[in-house]
């Protein structure tokens, strides 16, 4: 199994690197805006072209990363931060009552489908990039808090963890110096589809025009706007398009590849663990 | 047997406690807004008589659990409100839209099953070989995509270099099955999450009970390939996919919003967006509580089947 593996993972990191390239440096290298030009017009810059509103598409393209990637990082970092200290916590606390009161509301909010829960604030405020990342780290709470406390739980049941509570070692060294390293693994294999999933969901809510400025640099704003022109001037939705699938299969390989221990994977592995 | 009771109950009680969360969360969510809601709602056009209009038609005056208690004891007797844009009641958005959200559905999940159970059955019975690698490999880059970019390249091939099929659905209003080709695309996109999904864990489950003991008993026996296959391995495998087959619900109803927007289909989804652009609070509560409640349902059902088919795997409740 070593050679497909790493193949996968060659490829995988050549797929992704060249929308993360662009998305980190291309604003960068991107220049000052010229003047608008005629919308959907063919030549310009590397031959792509102008945009709805007569933007020149590849200066567009170096701009439009930037706001996905940092976002869906973001929004990754955030559920994480919410969910690691209520996961451990729900596993480690000896009081059934309290756990239960922890990690029984995440059930009921599991059912909320993500797409409408941010359709739901959409509509009622307009939520920035920053309520972008807010909403869609929101709706990956329960979930990843779920996982927390499944992988803890089970490495809060082994010996080990007996031992140095008799020890009488400090919640602090138990929680995070035992059991949160000995789920490290799990953590990033959980890590990678949820970013995998984070980055759809950023770019979904993009394109049905959440979180973003109509007008805004945005690859998922890009395909959306300039559909209209798609007969005229398909660069301008093909490459952002691209680019956008480039960048989720890209982590998704990666993650998958880096992650592969040659036994379970994918979506079997967190069936399996997702599990309490 | 009174194990299997105990879970039947403890997860129809789960179900109730998520749809009242269902109903409280779109209340809560849409409903709390700081300072003066009518104006925020009235957003980018506040002039005095439509920001009278929202006050009166939401009766903004009264406390929020009033307005709660009387909005749930609608939705229990099915009246889901009025619009604040057109005046119409929200059933009828409901009832605009439910035939081509409908359509699209029944259509994916008709081809999802075949499809999926299919490929990930062939991916197992080759495990190792080239077709499962070629399976595998497409199914876990195309898992990721969204489906704006997926459908809009497929649209950009199809369409318009091939002219194969229509690009969008415009002007064939809701009579959607009298045009089957405007709907090639549009089921395409929508299947391509789930059905990856699905394959991946029915290889992986086919995987596991190709391995196990009880079939390798039906081998010695002289149990012939595709029995095997069928009848002695693919139950194991049943369980786990028929969760994710509920799991889907979530992505379909993604997906539908997104398809339907970017084919121009005039579904439940391009209701949903039309209200959530209009700040049309009773339509998107409305939808959402429809929406939500399926959810809820769906998933319900999935695990009672689930727990049916494999009893030990303790399904989440």
């Amino acid at each position: 199994m070593r050679r497909p593996r790493t193949g996968r993972f060659a490829l995988g990191a050549v797929i992704v690197a060249v929308p993360l390239v662009l998305a980190l440096l291309g604003p960068v290298f991107a220049g000052d805006p010229g003047p608008r030009a005629t919308s959907f017009t063919a030549g310009g810059a590397l031959g792509l072209g102008t945009d709805f509103v007569g933007r020149d598409v590849w200066g567009q393209v170096l701009h439009g990363g930037r706001p996905v990637v940092l976002t869906a990082l973001a929004a990754t970092a955030l559920a994480y931060l919410v969910a690691l200290p209520v996961g451990l916590f729900g596993a480690l606390t000896r009081r059934r009552l309290l756990e239960e009161l922890l990690m029984r509301p995440l059930d009921v909010l599991l059912a909320i489908p993500s797409l409408l829960l941010i359709l739901l604030a959409a509509t009622v405020f307009s939520p920035g990039a920053v309520g972008l990342a807010l909403l869609v780290a929101l709706a990956n709470v329960p979930d990843a808090a779920r996982l927390v406390r499944a992988a803890a739980a089970e490495a809060a049941a082994r010996p080990a963890v007996e031992a140095l509570r008799m020890q009488g070692e400090t919640w602090w060294r138990t929680a995070v110096g035992h059991v949160g390293r000995s789920m490290l693994r799990t953590l990033a294999a959980d890590a990678g589809t949820r970013l995998t999933g984070v980055l759809y969901l950023v770019a979904t809510a993009a394109f049905l025009g959440v979180g973003v400025a109509p007008d805004a640099a945005d690859w998922a704003v890009m395909v959306d706007r300039n559909r209209t022109g798609l007969f005229v001037q398909p660069w301008a939705v093909v490459v952002p398009a691209v680019l956008i699938v480039a960048l989720t299969t890209g982590t998704n390989l990666l993650f998958d590849a880096a992650l592969d221990t040659g036994g379970r994977r994918g979506a079997d592995r967190r069936e399996k663990e997702a599990r309490p | 047997m009174s194990g299997l009771r105990s879970f039947v109950v403890r997860r129809l009680l789960l179900g109730a406690l998520q749809t009242v969360a269902v109903v409280l969360l779109v209340f809560a969510l849409t409903e709390a807004l700081p300072g003066d809601a009518a104006v925020a709602l009235a957003g980018d056009q506040p002039d005095p008589a439509r920001v009278a209009a929202i006050r009166e038609a939401m009766r903004l005056d009264r406390p929020a659990w009033e307005r709660l208690a009387d909005w749930a004891a609608g939705l229990l007797h099915g009246d889901l409100g009025t619009s604040l844009v057109s005046g119409r009641p929200v059933s009828q958005y409901l009832a605009d839209g439910f035939g081509p959200t409908l359509l699209l559905a029944t259509l994916t999940v008709a081809l999802l099953v075949p499809a999926g159970f299919g490929l990930g059955v062939l991916a197992a019975r080759y495990a190792g070989r080239a077709a499962d690698r070629l399976i595998s490999s497409v199914t876990l880059a195309v898992y990721a995509v969204p489906e704006f970019a997926l459908g809009v390249l497929l649209v950009t091939v199809f369409a318009l270099r091939l002219g194969w099929l229509p690009p969008t659905a415009v002007g064939y209003g809701t009579d959607l099955l009298a045009h089957p080709a405007a709907l090639v695309l549009p089921v395409l996109v929508l299947l391509s999450r789930p059905v990856c999904s699905l394959v991946r864990l029915v290889r992986a489950g086919m995987i596991d009970a190709l391995a196990s003991p009880h079939v390798a008993q039906a081998r010695r026996y002289g149990v012939s390939g595709a029995r095997l296959r069928y009848t002695h391995a693919l139950p194991g495998a049943l369980a786990p996919a028929a969760q994710q087959l509920a799991r889907t619900v979530d992505w379909l109803l993604c997906g539908v919003v997104v398809v339907e927007a970017l084919f121009v289909i005039p579904g439940l989804g391009t209701v949903l967006l039309g209200a959530v652009a209009e700040r049309d609070v009773p339509v998107v509560q409305g939808l959402a509580v429809v929406f939500g409640v399926l959810t809820v349902v769906l998933n319900l059902g999935a695990d009672l089947v689930a727990h049916r088919l494999a009893p030990r795997a303790g399904v989440a409740a």
